[in-house]
């Protein structure tokens, strides 16, 4: 015979309560007896719980109590019915078991008697057909599994046949049945886990006992979930309940697990905790990053208190055997770490790591969707977003352009050095000496392309024109709000000539500022147009991106800060704050660039060079190049490329309703493209200014394009219009790629780059000596140095060595012997390299050199060594300042960082993005 | 104004306006095409020479510096124990140095290094060494050809000096008329730091009787040069050029006596060489002996004496294939002696003999040729004792060779050879002949550019040399 006690513990429930007590009290099977527990609530729960099973039945506690705490207080008041097998049945005050609930569970009982818990199939509260779950395990991640999809439905295809029960791991709480001797015997629910998986860890120790878990998938409950997706406000604890989710979880599986397995596990777990906290820094969660951390730090800073649970687990771990089947298995573990990445590229909802709580994550906000929605394939998913399609479609342009630089040896060539070296050698580099700070920014990217500067640098250049299309698409959202023109621009912008240029001749400088450059016009809107405070946040965003820029290339400062003035003169009255905003936007590059800035006010002329070798540019562009914003060099398409494009931004002008946005368009084209007049006959690449010119061109016009739309939707000759002007709008972007993709990526950047540093060099360089490395030029002899390694980025900016030293090389060079070789040595040269092809002049005047020995002669290179002493270089003495300064900078990194980053959890992005929405309908 | 704006073409206008304007201002701010500068060698006075005579015992040796230079300086002779210096340019220092003398050294710096010049003859009426015999002293190198007869002709004695203070590794390849000659004994002769050597080319490679010689080091640099004595007489075989397509072995004097070129392909291909011959009035091919076939590795012997015999000559040789080429001159008489010269550079920065001599008995002639374009060339004498006469001026027309009865004071000159700006490539050489009892004594001496100047390349600092040349 049964006797089972209901108790229902409600804690500010009160709005599923009335149902849940109906619901236990009209059971099939009824309830010997019920009673109430109320943890402090304040919302009349109290009241309802003594309504349905009387005054005296009701156990009042404390509001902070937790869910076990409440029934190990009820149990323990509770008398033993001598004779019974006596069940105890808990239900949270949101869930409601179906009628026959307590009949079907009981039944299951009889049928398998060495069963210890019970709990029903477990449906949404709302959503009545949506299963949450059948029973739960657990990954190895201490993740909980339900085993179940996304919003699956019950149509009965989790029903486990013929019995209606399915072995598992474990059942969850809310309408969880226990046998009462064994809740003794296991000493019930831990009441240190007051909130979540507290379940999960009595199962397992039910299980580890030889005791049987099993889900009856004829009964049903309907559970709200209030707790895990905070329809209430949690006393048990002020912790999100995310982070609470995932530190009990992280604690159970520690508690219970044997201990090399733990050890294993705690391994594992710590360094998954730190990976996915990268990931959701980079997904811009830092809410979820802090509580990974906090989860795993919790478990890891308290030894002490894993060590008691575990004492108290001994007899879990010795049957460990018998629960280790019941794990998910690893697989799901790629399957769910796949699937995270899908989620962040399709934009679809945060990633989650502690594991559902159930199935379903947020009911209702996507219920919108739902019938849109009905194949979640991650594809689908990702190509209904235009930009995604707009990036996928750039980079297979990209790939089919860049097909001989994408795989190979070194790349370099043009103004890129050999890549070399990693993001270790790039922050010794930075924090050694006063280098370039652009060399900060590769350090900071190759440390999160792990290390590899080579990725990070493929990633920058060779991904330029992608990129830039992203960028283009995603910053113009707020303004552009017609999508099919944004997709126009973007195209456009990342396949303008100044974009393959910047990828044929390695521009790393350029292309970093062509990738910004559409953040910077988004950010300037902002600064602009917005509200006090995201306008200010804006401001300090833009600074410390145009601090980015200018030290990739300082020309672009100029630049913005020409038109940041002008802005200032014609906004400054219209708005307050923008004054100061704009003031903060151009200060910040001024003091995180400070002591660098101050170096190029003193050589004036460096602020037309950007990051990189020094590479000049004809200063014979053909002025019809410059109109067509076309910067010439290698890999910039013939001029008639960008004819669309003019046509089509010339066309605009024509349209009455948005003449005055076109006109400031062109305002701002014809400017660039006087300024990339000027920096050309300065023997200086444009490719910056044309790139502002292009902006203004393209944001203008895409601004008035949706005019286009209303003509399509016109009959006869004005439907053929938007069609003539929609086939010439495309025929810039289209004819950039075709051209691009049958030139190839044709320049001075190449792959399989020769070191230029022979290897016995660089084994047998000791510190501080240098390797003369002389190469022959039209213009005669280059040389330069190299210190023991390939030089990294940015190290070619260094100080030059001087005229007496390059007369010192001209005379070694020349063999006319004398004291060159000993001033070299003097300098630090312990080797002299000279690659093919070989001046036979060259060569005889080094081997005729008395104090040089030559080491290796070939076809390919030749190698001198200094047979004399060799003064080592002193590494420039160590400057107090410069320390310091990297301190201060960094510091001030951080401070505008926190400035610029958006507030907690404001909404403000997705108002904005409802519109595009509409107005797709509306041109659909 | 205001009804421009309003006008739907108004803004149009003003655009077109403005770019009109732009593009006018990147019209008239375009540069006209600079032609591209190519800066040129600056020339430089030589600083510092170091040089070898390899086996001056029993020889006169002179050195000379002209006395062109501005500065002081000193050049320092390294005769054995008592080492002699000389501080004036212009000035003769000749010896005649004791038998088995070891190499010396000869080092000048400053302004006594620019042309700095040294070489060592050797007279002997009788025994296994009548003859005359004389060398340039060699600037230590790392590669030295040399092309005559081989060791089946004769003892060939390689000398080797190290007078650096690294150690040289040296290799010697020997070509024979049957191809390159494989010898175990040919590799891995280290000379330690201040170390020579004479090495018995009959061990190396016993076989050939003519070869050519590449004397090379792994590391290091060493002096080196090769005499010969065989039946017909004993000389030094004058170092030359390294392998190229276009060799002109110049110096054939305008006396009489056998003339045989010696031609090597050192290469990995057989070498059709085209045989021309610059002579007093036009540059010929030789009748039947327009082209000779070398095969890979391997040297051929042509006899030229028909048709250059008596003349003064140059022989030019082009090939597609770098070949290596020299040339023996046979003195007249009973007793022969004979003299090589072989394959030499265009004295286009001067060019210094030190040694020459004329007496009733001895002809000191310099041969000078100009196979491609006319030039004028000054002569200058250094006479070890008394006023240096007068320089010479001397105009070879394109395509000739001229040669040059060097008439000087009977103890002894130099000669400078200067060309003049403008002038084409000049390749000469000197020959010294004497009459004796029992035949004529013949030695040679192809000109070398002269050590005074160099030419300084123009040199800039660029990070963006660590990048090759994009091809």
């Amino acid at each position: 015979m049964h006797s089972v006690t209901a108790i229902v513990v409600a804690h500010d429930g009160s709005r599923w309560l009335r149902d849940t007590l109906r619901a236990v009290l009209a059971q099939t099977r009824p309830v010997d007896r019920g009673v109430g527990v109320d943890n402090g609530s304040r919302d009349g729960s109290r009241d309802l719980l003594g309504e349905a099973f009387g005054k005296h039945s009701v156990v009042q506690m404390p509001r902070g109590s937790g869910f076990a705490e409440a029934v190990h207080e009820v149990v323990r008041r509770l008398p033993k019915a001598p004779g019974d097998t006596e069940w105890i049945w808990l239900l949270h005050d949101d869930c409601a078991p179906d009628a026959r609930a307590l009949e079907f569970l009981l039944h299951a009982a009889d049928e398998y008697p060495e069963t210890a818990v019970l709990g029903p199939k477990l449906r949404d509260w709302l959503d009545r057909k949506l299963l949450l779950e059948v029973g739960v395990t657990v990954a190895r991640s201490g993740r909980r599994e339900t085993g179940l999809e996304a919003r699956e439905y019950d149509q009965g295809q989790h029903d486990a046949e013929p019995r209606g029960v399915r072995d598992v791991l474990a059942v969850s709480s809310a309408g969880m049945l226990i046998r009462r001797d064994v809740w003794d015997e296991l000493g019930g629910l831990d009441a240190r886990l007051p909130l979540f998986r507290d379940d999960l860890d009595f199962c397992w120790r039910a299980r580890a006992a030889g005791h049987r878990v099993l889900a009856v998938t004829a009964a049903v409950a309907w559970h709200a979930e209030a707790s895990s997706k905070r329809r209430r406000r949690i006393a048990a604890s002020d912790d999100h309940p995310r982070r609470l989710a995932r530190r009990y979880s992280l604690f159970v599986l520690m508690a219970n697990l044997p201990f090399w397995t733990m050890l294993w596990s705690l391994v594992r777990n710590t360094v998954g905790s730190l990976i996915r906290t990268v990931l959701f820094l980079v997904a811009k969660q830092p809410a979820h990053a802090v509580d990974e951390l906090a989860a795993i730090g919790s478990v890891l800073f308290h030894p002490l208190r894993l060590r008691r649970a575990r004492k108290a687990r001994k007899g879990s771990r010795a049957g460990y055997r018998l629960v280790k089947p019941m794990f998910s298995p690893p697989s799901l573990a790629f399957r769910r770490a796949w699937e995270m990445v899908q989620n962040q590229l399709s934009g679809g909802g945060p990633m989650d790591s502690a594991g559902r709580h159930h199935a379903v994550q947020q009911p209702g906000a996507e219920e919108g969707d739902e019938l849109l929605n009905d194949d979640d394939g991650f594809l689908r998913r990702a190509f209904a977003s235009p930009g995604v399609r707009l990036f996928v479609l750039l980079t297979a342009v990209a790939v089919a352009a860049e097909r001989d630089l994408l795989t190979g040896g070194m790349l370099g060539g043009g103004a890129l050095v050999p890549v070399a070296g990693g993001a270790s050698d790039l922050w010794a580099f930075y924090t050694g000496e006063w280098a370039p700070p652009y060399v900060a920014v590769l350090a900071v990217l190759s440390t999160v392309a792990f290390g590899k500067t080579w990725l990070a640098v493929s990633i920058l250049l060779l991904g330029c024109v992608p990129l830039s299309g992203l960028s283009a698409y995603l910053a113009t959202r707020s303004f552009v709000s017609y999508r099919p023109a944004r997709v126009w621009m973007a195209a456009t912008y990342a396949l303008l000539p100044v974009a393959t240029g910047v990828v044929a001749a390695g521009r790393i400088g350029s292309a970093v500022v062509f990738i910004l450059l559409p953040v910077y016009a988004s950010l300037a809107t902002k600064v602009l147009a917005d509200t006090r405070k995201p306008a200010r946040r804006a401001a300090w965003g833009l600074g410390l991106l145009l601090a980015v820029g200018t030290a990739f290339a300082p020309i672009l400062y100029v630049f913005v800060a020409v038109l940041g003035l002008l802005a200032a003169l014609s906004f400054g009255g219209v708005r307050r704050g923008v004054g100061g905003n704009l003031l903060i936007a151009l200060g910040v590059p001024l003091i995180l660039l400070g002591p660098w800035l101050a170096t190029i006010v003193q050589d004036p002329v460096r602020i037309l060079r950007e990051a990189g070798l020094p590479m000049t540019s004809s200063p014979r562009l053909a002025p019809e190049a410059l109109l067509t914003l076309n910067p010439g060099g290698p890999g910039t398409p013939p001029i008639w490329a960008t004819a669309g494009l003019l046509a089509v931004a010339l066309g605009a002008l024509l349209l009455r309703r948005h003449q005055f946005i076109v006109a400031v368009g062109w305002g701002v084209a014809i400017v660039g493209v006087l300024a990339a007049t000027v920096v050309s006959r300065m023997s200086t690449w444009p490719g910056v200014p044309l790139a502002f010119a292009a902006t203004g061109l393209l944001v203008s016009t895409a601004l008035a394009a949706h005019r286009v739309a209303e003509f399509r939707r016109a009959d006869g000759l004005r439907k053929a219009g938007a069609f003539l002007i929609v086939l010439v709008a495309f025929a810039t972007p289209v004819a950039a790629a075709t051209l691009w993709i049958m030139d190839q990526a044709d320049g001075p950047l190449r792959r399989n780059v020769r070191s230029p540093l022979p290897a016995i060099a660089e084994a047998q360089s000791k510190p501080g000596q240098g390797t003369l490395l002389i190469r022959t030029a039209d213009t005669g002899l280059t040389y330069t140095v190299l210190h023991g390694r390939i030089p990294v980025i940015g190290e070619s900016e260094r100080a030059a060595y001087g005229s007496d030293f390059t007369d010192a090389v001209a005379g070694l060079a020349s063999g006319r012997g004398g004291g060159d070789a000993a001033a070299l040595a003097g300098r630090g040269i312990a080797f002299v390299s000279v690659p093919a092809p070989i001046d036979p002049a060259l060569r005889r005047a080094l081997d005729s050199e008395p104090t040089m020995a030559r080491v290796t002669l070939t076809d390919r290179a030749g190698l001198w060594r200094m047979t004399g002493p060799v003064t080592p270089e002193r590494p420039p003495a160590g400057d107090a300042w410069h320390r310091w300064w990297l301190y201060g900078q960094g510091a001030l990194v951080v401070i505008v960082l926190i400035l610029a980053a958006p507030g907690a959890r404001t909404a403000e992005t997705e108002a904005i993005e409802e519109i595009p929405a509409g107005r797709e309908r509306v041109a659909a | 104004m205001r009804r421009l704006i309003e006008n739907r073409f108004g803004m149009l206008a003003l655009v077109l306006i403005a770019l009109g304007a732009v593009y006018g201002v990147a019209f008239v701010s375009r540069p006209a095409p600079a032609a591209p500068v190519k800066a040129e060698p600056v020339r430089a006075p030589i600083a510092a020479v170091s040089t070898v005579c390899p086996d001056p015992g029993g020889a006169t040796v002179t050195a000379v510096t002209p006395p062109n230079a501005q500065g002081t300086g000193q050049t320092l002779i390294e005769d054995g124990d008592e080492p002699a210096t000389v501080d004036e340019p212009g000035k003769l220092w000749q010896k005649t140095m004791a038998s088995g003398t070891d190499p010396m050294r000869v080092h000048a710096t400053g302004a006594m290094a620019s042309g700095l010049e040294a070489a060592q003859t050797r007279r002997a009426l009788s025994g296994e060494a009548r003859g005359l015999a004389g060398v340039r002293c060699v600037d230590p190198g790392a590669d030295a050809w040399f092309v005559g007869p081989g060791p089946a002709a004769g003892d060939l004695r390689l000398h080797l000096a190290n007078v650096e203070s690294a150690p040289a590794d040296v290799a010697l390849v020997v070509y024979s008329g049957e191809g390159q000659v494989i010898a175990d004994r040919a590799s891995g002769l280290l000379l330690k730091p201040g170390e020579h050597r004479v090495v018995d080319l009959k061990k190396v490679a016993p076989s050939p009787l003519v070869m050519a010689l590449n004397v090379s080091t792994g590391r290091g640099r060493v002096a080196a040069a090769v005499e010969a004595a065989t039946s017909e007489g004993v000389d030094w075989l004058p170092q030359t050029t390294a392998p190229a397509g276009r060799v002109v072995v110049p110096g054939l004097p305008g006396s009489a006596g056998r003339r045989e070129l010696y031609v090597a392909a050192p290469g990995e291909s057989d070498a059709v060489v085209h045989v021309k011959a610059v002579l007093k009035d036009g540059s010929y091919a030789l009748e039947n002996r327009e082209t000779v076939e070398v095969p890979a590795g391997s040297v051929v012997t042509l006899d030229l004496s028909t048709g250059v015999t008596g003349q003064p000559a140059a022989i030019v040789l082009t090939s597609e294939t770098p070949v290596v080429a020299g040339l023996k001159i046979v003195g007249t008489g009973g007793r022969t002696d004979v003299a090589f010269t072989a394959g030499a550079p265009p004295i286009d920065l001067g060019s210094v003999v030190a040694d020459a001599r004329s007496t009733k008995t001895v002809t000191s002639r310099l041969i000078l040729s100009a196979p491609d374009a006319a030039a004028d060339v000054t002569v200058t004498l250094l006479p070890r004792e008394g006023k240096a006469p007068d320089p010479i001026e001397v105009a070879i027309p394109a395509a000739r060779t001229k040669e040059i009865i060097l008439k000087g004071p009977a103890k002894g000159f130099s000669v400078v050879v200067m060309p003049k700006t403008g002038s084409g490539p000049v390749y000469g050489g000197r020959v010294m002949e004497e009459r004796a009892a029992g035949g004529q004594l013949v030695t040679a001496q192809p000109l070398a550019v002269a050590r005074t100047w160099t030419l300084v390349p123009p040199v800039a600092e660029q990070p963006s040399a660590v990048l090759s040349q994009p091809s």
